[in-house]
């Protein structure tokens, strides 16, 4: 499809949007400002402009915004934290549009840090606002976005354990990954974890306070990264701009280790993302189990052709918050559901029965049920199970069983 | 426990069966409908307009195909009902199986014993108009044949419990007069009384009057009454007096509901 590909990085200091035709990146600070005397927002160099001129009022930390309920009161109008970031959205994405010279966003994925059901609503509701047609948006958590750009790397990146450091003024961050094979099947396995020795990007302005810094982070090297085997070591975020603050550390790091640095790998993988969804078939044909992404598998027994299978409803690796279904089923026999979740470890494998309690009774298979399916987290499976009847036959009652299943 | 997984069926005008008064909507209905009312699929169910629906409502153009080919084949029309069961897999190739038996069983019988069973399938159905068609086309068929005084007796018989169904109770009296023609059995007389305890106004033939005792009359009375006030208890007699129970403008709206029900009903009786 002919449009823009877009992966965005959007945090709550920095956005950062890389697109491929251009071949660009942009970052800008996550603020939007809005004119005092009409009904004009600003967004990059534009919104410090005006907010300098004294014509404009910016307001930041619209993540954080979003996530609170948060709410800017400008010029006596009341503005909620979602209106901010839909109009810093519009703004944002007019860069790359302007580029490209089309309006047309063919495929659009967000990455965040956060992989809230909230904030992910109010993205959502951002690209129907900005008339971006959903199939074509996706969001995806920073873990992901780092897999996605690991794995569009050459072989030899990627061949054994990935770390990734990721320095802003909000956290730091390890990050990392392995690629696992189970049989033909390629597994990618990343993990995050917030080091509590994060420090905000200031100290870096004075000599004592960058050596300071560098010491933390060896600290931190040397705990995480012991004497294991990595095919490469990653450094991202606002804090690895430039990284000669920290020569005890870059030595240490690189140290039998191949060592990159990219700032905006975020936007980058989740352009990779991007891209991948217009392609009929996946460049990365593997199973992706990271944050923002089920660790295990739902099925549910089925009656086929006389004989009994699984469906699988949802399967490890599947977006979590992407992965609704609604089936329709004729109930036999006992009248409750029974799931299978099946984990990596297939010795956790467990089974999970949902009686049909309150159901009216009836003959066997004249109960229709729609069973709707999704999660609330990666942990948490939601299952509303709707009586259908069975035409006017056995009419509809308004019975619904709605359950969460932890897996 | 098992669930069978249902295809998406874009219904958008679900199918009238005229002889059981209801709408179907998916191919497990459909299913449900021949496996349970056999008599009704052996009876040209399965015509142009159900091809059409499986074709354009439930969206399955290949079984349609199939049923059009056999259809035009001129081979046997029953078939038809196991082309739909085997393609959508609602029931086992056991149910089936078991079909294909009952099926036979019915095929097997000589026209008057297969035209009872289809009467008496719609009289359960309480599809009296039906039955007594049915019931009337043994009587013309053997009219020129022998039939025996006993089956002559049960079908009159039928034919007034069906007229009384449809509270047709002079009509009842005549088909109940000639049941008790062909067999003296005291039952019929018992209904005969009964009807006119139904309808006060319908009067016994003066033959009946001595055949029926003061005893017998005191006796079926009391049998009467005590239906009556059985009755009173049943659940719809319950859910009338608890609709007076209610405001005005509930009550109407209630009183509307079930009229326009029982109309149906009385509709699909006929």
């Amino acid at each position: 499809m002919d449009g823009l590909v877009i992966g965005i990085d959007l945090c709550d200091t920095y956005t950062h949007i890389a697109c491929s035709r251009p071949e660009q990146t942009w970052v800008i600070p996550t603020v939007v400002c809005k004119n005092k005397n009409q009904e004009e927002w600003y967004v990059d160099e534009e919104a410090y402009a005006h907010t300098l001129v004294g014509d404009g009022v910016m307001e930041d930390k619209l993540i954080t915004q979003v996530l609170k309920d948060g709410t800017a009161t400008i010029n006596g109008i009341r503005y909620e934290g979602l209106y901010l970031l839909k109009m810093f959205l519009e703004k944002a994405l007019e860069l790359p549009k302007k580029a490209a010279e089309t309006e047309t966003i063919a495929s659009l994925v967000i990455a965040i840090s956060s992989f809230e059901v909230k904030l992910m609503d109010s993205l959502l509701y951002c690209a129907d606002y900005l008339k971006i047609p959903r199939e074509r948006v996706h969001i995806v958590s920073h873990t992901e976005s780092f897999v996605y750009y690991v794995m569009s790397q050459k072989r030899d990146v990627w061949s054994n354990q990935v770390g990734m450091f990721d320095l802003t003024d909000e956290s730091l961050r390890y990050y990392e990954l392995r690629v696992q094979r189970m049989g033909r099947q390629m597994q990618v396995v990343a993990d995050c974890q917030n080091l509590e020795e994060g420090f905000h990007l200031d100290v870096l302005e004075n000599l004592a306070g960058a050596k300071l810094a560098d010491k933390i982070l060896c600290s931190c090297a040397d705990r995480i990264l012991q004497k294991r085997l990595f095919s490469a070591i990653l450094l991202t975020g606002k804090g690895f701009e430039n990284t000669d603050w920290a020569p005890e550390f870059m030595k240490q790091i690189c140290s039998r280790r191949r060592v990159f640095v990219e700032t905006s790998l975020f936007a980058r993988g989740a352009l990779m993302k991007a891209l991948d969804y217009q392609q009929e078939r996946s460049s990365y044909p593997f199973t992706c189990i990271c944050e923002g992404r089920l660790k295990a598998s739902v099925s549910i027994k089925i009656l086929s052709r006389d004989k009994e299978k699984p469906l699988v409803l949802a399967e490890a690796g599947d977006n979590w918050y992407e992965a609704k279904s609604m089936v329709d089923f004729v109930v036999t026999g006992t009248p409750e559901l029974e799931f299978t979740v099946s984990p990596l470890d297939p010795r956790k494998k467990k089974l999970v029965k949902i009686p049909l309690e309150g159901f009216p009774k009836r003959p066997d298979r004249t109960t229709k049920i729609q069973l709707s399916l999704g999660f609330s987290d990666e942990k948490t499976m939601v299952a509303v199970v709707r009586d259908l009847g069975f035409g006017e036959l056995f009419p509809a009652s308004d019975s619904v069983i709605k359950q969460e299943v932890m897996l | 426990m098992s669930l069978i997984l249902c295809r998406h069926e874009p219904v958008k005008h679900p199918y009238y069966i005229e002889r059981l008064g209801i709408h179907i909507g998916s191919s497990q209905e459909l299913c449900y409908i021949l496996y349970h009312h056999p008599l009704l699929a052996m009876d040209g169910f399965i015509d142009d307009h159900l091809i059409r629906f499986i074709r354009e409502e439930l969206d399955m153009p290949f079984l349609a195909g199939k049923l059009d080919t056999w259809k035009r084949s001129s081979e046997d029309p029953d078939e038809m009902i196991f082309i739909i069961l085997q393609e959508c897999y609602y029931y086992t190739a056991k149910e089936t199986m078991k079909l294909r038996q009952q099926i036979a069983a019915y095929r097997k019988m000589n026209q008057a014993e297969f035209t009872k069973e289809t009467a008496d399938y719609y009289f359960r159905l309480k599809q009296y108009g039906t039955a007594v068609h049915y019931y009337e086309k043994i009587l013309d068929d053997w009219r020129i044949k022998s039939l025996s005084d006993e089956l002559t007796a049960k079908i009159w018989n039928n034919i007034g419990a069906s007229y009384a169904g449809i509270f047709w109770f002079e009509k009842a009296m005549s088909a109940f007069d000639m049941s008790y023609n062909f067999q003296k059995k005291p039952e019929t007389l018992k209904k005969i009384y009964q009807l006119t305890l139904l309808n006060p106004e319908l009067r016994i033939k003066d033959r009946y009057q001595s055949l029926i005792s003061d005893e017998n009359k005191k006796e079926w009375e009391q049998e009467f009454s005590l239906i009556l006030e059985q009755a009173k208890k049943e659940e719809p007699v319950q859910k009338i007096e608890e609709l007076f129970d209610k405001d005005p403008i509930r009550r109407m709206a209630g009183a509307s509901e079930i009229l326009t029900t029982w109309k149906k009903a009385y509709r699909k009786m006929l």
